[in-house]
This record gives structure tokens, sequence and C-alpha cells, in this order.
């Protein structure tokens, strides 16, 4: 993914077409983060400043604001500057994504044959981003629902994904290891023998939300169809359970290209 | 076929994947950016490791209103409000009101620059560990001794100071409360056993409670203060504002006297590893701080000129111009409420104080400059508890013997309290000839910020030697004397040490570092 053919001249043009649309502002501090991905760890204000040619005590300011949000970390050298964690919150704005034309098919059809909200949810690594909202069924509380990931359906999905492989887990969900670990394992339990997470009542009382897991060829976590409707079909869902595992298969990324491929070739030549 | 499709897979991410099956991870177009790239790969960032050198605390969980209560409480604005205009009228005569906008603007341009730190490091050190990183070790440890005693010392003043005022709240009931030594120490040990168990059960509780405290007290000071000039008639008095009666140096005097009435204000730095988003947490609190109690100042000051000038009385002839005003005006039963204010802010000075001189003796603790011991935290509380426990009976022991060996609380208040002002001057002096030199090394000095810098540094260093050699004169020389010897023992203290340690020039000044959960790429997913 990382495309190393890409020429160095896109990124200034990238800022530049925000520069139309955007606050200065804006467009400045994106130009800042932008330089300090180009540079690398460790590149210092001042080095900012001189790159982009913007006046010292404006990135100064600039930078400072930004470390304040932590979009920016400043490094243990207290000279150089690094990405923070956050800027992952910015990924839908600086590369806007849209599912795919057949996902949004399959989604579709879905939505067409089931009663209740469809949602499409992606996961990565720690994060995860509602792709596709239901427009019929919009979210009750979308900043609730990816910060209180051990509450909402799809976050469950996460946090028992998390668990199984140790990986750490995000810091909004950190306090909870702590207070109340057996709230995380039983999370854990209920996914790895349901296959599947839910909850009720969280967020709307007497609605609920079921969130299926959509997993890579090793069995990673890479996507969720969740399905929010009232609270007695998250809990007996019914033949629209099945509606639903059937969408996960297909919307399943392909094994890896070359293994169903190898049988096809004899047939072309 | 197969070659067309591994040809144009890579160049159009989306279409082919599109085309062949729904593939989630299609989702992302391809990265055009570097931050994109950064964001969809991360790169792995080389000196992140997963532990800070101050872990223990409760680290990045305090908001900005608690940060925002322990530089106010530190500061105890209503109780510096009904003391100081007399404290200044004093010595400045005519001149009280600008001494104290003086100050004022002095203690903005200290904030600015103590904030070009806390902007950009968290520690628990407050300017001892500013002080550290600008100037080395020698000056930071100075620095270190300074912020000990100015904490220390304002925490001994605070809780004599809450001691104080107790015993005229019970001498409304029991006149011979004021008199009584045995009843002093025992409210003292009293308080100071609250503080111990308020700081050691963890940072929100203490900034809670004298947040809490703060503004009850401060809106008890306002409603006086409302009362007044509705009693006065309401226009505004311009003879408040003449300059009659005072000459350059006895101005001069003032402004530094008014400055005492802001210090602390720099308090919650120490709170730099504790606070959710330290680095823009502790800066606006610290400004805030400043802007607050500096307009309480301003207005209650006022409001006690034109009382006694309505009256036709003298405000520094009254031995409790507040207490006077609301007798004067009618409303004696708001001298019990103010009684009970200023007693309770003084304990929310006391825990702040100590709050912070825990830390710091905590950061030390963890750089070996102090006993390691200090540096320990508890495991359920995440404070720094053993530091807290050895402060809190020497900062309790040392009024108590002073009243014990027969000198009275308020006399022992006023020289405690000349111990503390020098200590966070001397450490304001550092922090300001300090910031320009650490600017300079991380590449980030500006015009701007090394003019107000030196300014402060300058004005301050005049207003020390001025203060110490005021106070030499008077009748609180022991102050002036006893922090001049605290001085020279810390000093003395760290040359000792550094002899032995040699180690020490490489660990002082401990800050909170990104870990690997803070820093994209620092070795977790995401």
């Amino acid at each position: 993914m990382t495309g190393e053919a890409q020429p160095l001249s896109t990124p200034p043009s990238a800022p530049a077409d925000l520069r139309a649309r955007q606050p200065k502002a804006v467009h400045s501090a994106l130009a800042v983060l932008e330089e300090v991905a180009r540079c690398g760890a460790g590149v210092t204000a001042q080095q900012v400043s001189e790159n982009l040619g913007m006046p010292r005590a404006t990135t100064y300011r600039l930078i400072n604001l930004l470390v304040q949000d932590e979009y920016l970390v400043r490094m243990p050298d207290l000279r150089g500057f690094t990405l923070g964690r956050k800027v992952v919150e910015l990924a839908h704005l600086v590369a806007p994504v849209a599912p795919p034309q057949a996902a949004v098919a399959v989604v579709d059809e879905l939505r067409a044959g089931i009663r209740g909200g469809v949602h499409l949810v992606r996961y990565e690594g720690d994060r995860m981003r509602v792709v596709d909202v239901d427009p019929d069924f919009p979210l009750s509380d979308s900043r609730r629902l990816t910060a209180e990931l051990d509450t909402s359906a799809m976050g469950r999905l996460l946090v028992a994904e998390l668990l199984e492989q140790g990986a750490p887990l995000p810091p909004e969900v950190r306090p909870i290891v702590r207070q109340s670990p057996e709230r995380l394992e039983s999370i854990r339990r209920g996914v790895a023998l349901e296959g599947r997470a839910w909850q009720v009542d969280a967020f709307t009382p007497g609605f609920g939300c079921l969130a299926l897991p959509i997993r890579g060829p090793r069995g990673e976590l890479v996507a969720s169809l969740t399905l929010s409707a009232p609270r007695i079909r998250i809990e007996q869902p019914g033949p629209v359970l099945d509606q639903l595992l059937d969408g996960t298969r297909r919307l399943a990324p392909p094994p890896p290209l070359t293994a169903p491929r190898i049988p096809l070739l004899p047939r072309i030549e | 076929m197969l070659s067309h499709l591994e040809i144009t897979r890579p160049k159009h991410g989306r279409l082919a994947a599109a085309t062949c099956g729904s593939y989630p991870e299609a989702v992302t177009a391809e990265p055009a950016t570097a931050l994109e790239r950064a964001i969809a790969d991360p790169p792995p960032v080389p000196g992140i490791g997963t532990r800070s050198p101050v872990e223990g605390l409760e680290r990045r969980t305090v908001g900005f209103v608690d940060v925002l209560a322990q530089s106010v409480s530190a500061v105890a604005p209503s109780a510096a409000a009904t003391t100081i205009p007399l404290l200044v009228a004093v010595v400045a005569g005519g001149g009280t009101l600008w001494a104290l906008a003086v100050a004022m603007v002095l203690s903005l341009l200290i904030a600015g620059t103590v904030n070009q730190f806390s902007r950009r490091i968290a520690a628990t050190g407050s300017l001892y560990t500013y002080v550290s990183r600008g100037l080395g070790t020698g000056a930071g440890f100075v620095a270190g001794t300074a912020m000990l005693v100015g904490y220390g010392f304002i925490a001994m003043f605070a809780l004599a100071g809450a001691g104080y005022y107790l015993a005229i709240l019970l001498g409304r009931v029991w006149p011979g409360a004021v008199s009584s030594t045995g009843l002093a120490v025992a409210m003292i040990a009293a308080m100071a056993l609250v503080v111990v168990v308020v700081i050691v059960r963890g940072i929100r509780l203490s900034t809670r409670l004298t947040l809490l405290i703060e503004t009850v007290s401060v809106a008890i000071i306002l409603v006086l203060v409302v009362t007044l000039l509705v009693n006065t008639g309401g226009s505004f008095e311009w003879s408040a504002l003449s300059l009659a009666g005072s000459t350059p140096a006895t101005f001069a005097v003032g402004a530094v006297l008014a400055l005492t009435a802001f210090v602390g204000f720099e308090s919650s730095s120490a709170l730099g590893v504790e606070a959710r988003r330290p680095f823009a947490a502790v800066p606006r609190a610290i400004v805030w701080t400043v802007i607050v109690s500096g307009s309480l100042y301003l207005v209650a000051t006022y409001s006690q000129i034109v009382g006694f000038g309505a009256l036709g009385l003298d405000l520094t002839a009254s031995a409790s111009p507040v207490n006077d005003l609301a007798t004067a005006y009618g409303v004696e039963w708001m001298g019990l409420l103010l009684d009970v204010s200023i007693a309770t802010s003084f304990l929310a000075c006391a825990i702040a104080s100590t709050t912070a001189l825990a830390r710091v003796l905590f950061a030390m603790g963890r750089e070996g400059v102090l006993p390691p011991v200090l540096g320990v935290t508890h495991r359920r509380f995440r404070t720094p508890w053993v530091a807290a426990a050895v402060a809190v009976p020497v900062v309790a022991l040392v009024p108590i013997v002073s009243i014990a060996l027969g000198s009275g609380l308020w006399e022992t208040m006023q020289t405690l309290i000349v111990v503390a002002a020098a200590g966070y001057i001397t450490a304001y002096v550092l922090v300001c000839v300090a910031a320009p030199v650490f600017l300079r090394r991380i590449g980030e000095l500006t015009t701007g910020v090394a003019v107000r810098a030196v300014a402060a540094a300058a004005l301050l260093s005049v207003g020390l030697v001025v203060y110490l050699v005021v106070e030499f004169a008077g009748e609180r020389w022991l102050g002036a004397l006893v922090f001049v010897l605290l001085m020279a023992a810390g000093c003395g203290y760290y040359l000792v040490r550094k002899r032995r340690h040699p180690w020490l020039l490489d660990t002082i000044g401990v800050y909170d570092v990104p870990v690997a959960g803070d820093v994209l790429g620092g070795g977790s997913p995401g």
C-alpha cells in the first residue's frame, strides 16, 4: 500500500486543493502534519518552518497547538516531533472513503430485505469506522459509538478481537481494564461463543444492535455488518440472522488471489 | 487476462477491487500524501519506549477544571483579597490599586514565560524541572530549593492561617479560643491530617475539594464587594486611582508585596503528568489563575478603598478592614461568613501547595537527588504518597513549634509568608532566564518571547532585591534570614551530593515522555 513510486511533487498539491475551500489555518495545520509525515519522526520545528516557508512564530504556534490536541507528539529529546496516534482520526478528512460498488450492492440488497438499519463498519488496528450508514436509520450517537467501544455491539467485536490477539486496547477503554476487567472478559467470551456481539438499551431504550464479524483469510476481523432494530429483533433475530450471515460471507475478502487461480490456468491456455 | 489484472490492480486499487469481489480493504483509496501513507502504514518510530520515567502516577487523567483548581487554590485568592489590600496600602499609600495592577501585569509576563515550558514539557517538578532543562543542574537545583521553600512555607503559612481564622471563629462563642496555644496546636495537627489523607487518596479528590472550597469562598467575597459597592452609591470613584502619598520607592515595594498575592499560579505545572491534555490545560490554567485572582484583587481593593473613603476613615488604620467594613455597613453577619471563607480558603491553599510540594519531592526522588523512596507511588491511589507523608509532618511542625515557643499565630504567619514569597520570586527569576536558553537550544526561540522573558527576569531581579532589603530592615527580618539560610543549605547539599554521585548531572529534570500508545507507529497496532 505504501507505493514507493509516489513522486514527491504530490504532497504540496494536496494542501493546495484544500486552500480554496478551507480556512487558511486549517490548511496550514494540515501542511504541517503533512511535512512531519514526509520528513519522518524527529523533524524539528525549525525544519518544518524552513521547508514550508512559513514564518517561524506562526509555525511554532501551530505546532504547539497540534501538540496540545495530540495530533503531533514532541519526542523525548524535546526538539523533534512525530505524528500522534490521534491523526488516525483525520484519516477520513485527508482521504474521504467510500466502500466499493460491489459492497454497496450487497449491503443495499440486505437493506431491501431487512426491516432495521444495516450498517457496514471497517476496523483498522484498534480503531473502527462506520463506512456505510443506513440512510433510512441514521446512527443515534456516532461519537459515543466509537468512543465507548465496550458498549456498542460493533465496538465489542473490536474489543474481543484485540483481547484474543493480546494486542493493547485503545486508550479510551484502558480505564475499564483497571476498574472491571471481568466486563471485558465477558465481552470476549460472548463473541468467542456466539460468533457475534450485541447490545440492547445502551443507546436508545427499547432498541439494540447486533454486529456480525467479516473476517479476512487469516480469520482476522476486517469489517462487520451491524443491524440496529427493536430489542426483540436483536434478542430473537430468527431468519434475519441467516440473511445477515449470508451477507458477511459475500462481503468477506476472497482468499489470496494466487490460490483459486492456479486451477483456472489450464483452461485459459 | 491474468497479466492484465496484475498490472492494473495496484494502479487502480479501487476499481480492480470492485471488479474482483467486494474486498473491504479496498475501502481505502491509494494513499496520495505522506500523511495518508503514514496513517495507512505507520513507519516505526525509534526512541519511543513503553514506560515513562514518571510512571506510577495517574497519567493523563484530570481535566482542565481540576488543573485550574490546583493553581487557583495555591494562590488562595479569597484569603489574599481580604488581607493583601491592607498590606499594600500601608506601604504604597494611594497607589494601592496601581501597585496591584502592575503586579498583575508582571504575573502575566511570568505566566507567559512559564508557559513556554508548560506547553512543551509535562512534568511534576514544576519550575524546578523547567529550570533544570534550561540552565542545567546547578541552576536547576537552586530553583528546586526555592520551589521547595516556596511551596513548603506557603503550606505552613496556610495551615497557620486556617488555624488563626478558625480560632477567631471559635472566639465568637468561646472568648478564650483566640489566645489558647493548645487549641491552635490541636487544630493545626488535625488539619495536617486532613491534608495528608486528601493528598494520598488521589489527585482528583484534592483538586475537586479545593475547587469546591475556593468557588464558595470567592463567591462570598464577591457578595460582600457588591454589597459594599451598592451601599456606597455605585458610580466609579476616580479618586481610588490617584497616586497621592506614594513615591517611586514605596510604589515598587508595594508592587512586590502585591506580587506575593499572586504566587502559586504556576503550581498547576506540577500536574503535567496527571493532566489529561497537559500541553493545553496547564498553560491555560496558569494564565486564567492570574486573570481571575487579579480581577478579584482589583475589585476587592477598589471596594475597600471606596468603602473606607465613604466612611471618612483610613484603610491603613484598620486591623481587619473587611470585618470593619462589614460592621460599618450593617452586614456584620457577613464577617462570620468571611471568617469561614478565609479559614477554608487557607485549608484549600495548604492542600494545593502540599500537592505541588509532594510532586517536586517525587521528581527529586525519581532522579536520585533526594532518597529514591520519595519517588515511590501508591499502588492503588497512584499518588506520590511517601513524599506527601514526609512533607506534611514538617509543614505542620514548623508553625506548631513556633507557637509552642511563644510566638503568636499571626506573627508566625508574617515570618512564614516572607520565606515563601522570596522562594517563589527566586524561582520565577530563574525560570525567566531559563526560558530563552531552553527555546534556543531546541531551536524554537522567537524575538517576542525572548524580550518578554528578559523583561520579566530583570523586573523580578530588582523586585527580589528590593523585597529582601525591605524585609531585612523591617520587623520580619527573621523570615528573610531563614530564606537566605535555607537557600545556602540547599546549595551546600547539592555540592556534596554532586561530588558523591556525579551521575546526577544526567538524571536531573525528569519529565513525562511519550510512550508507544501516544505515537503513530509507536509499536502497538494502529
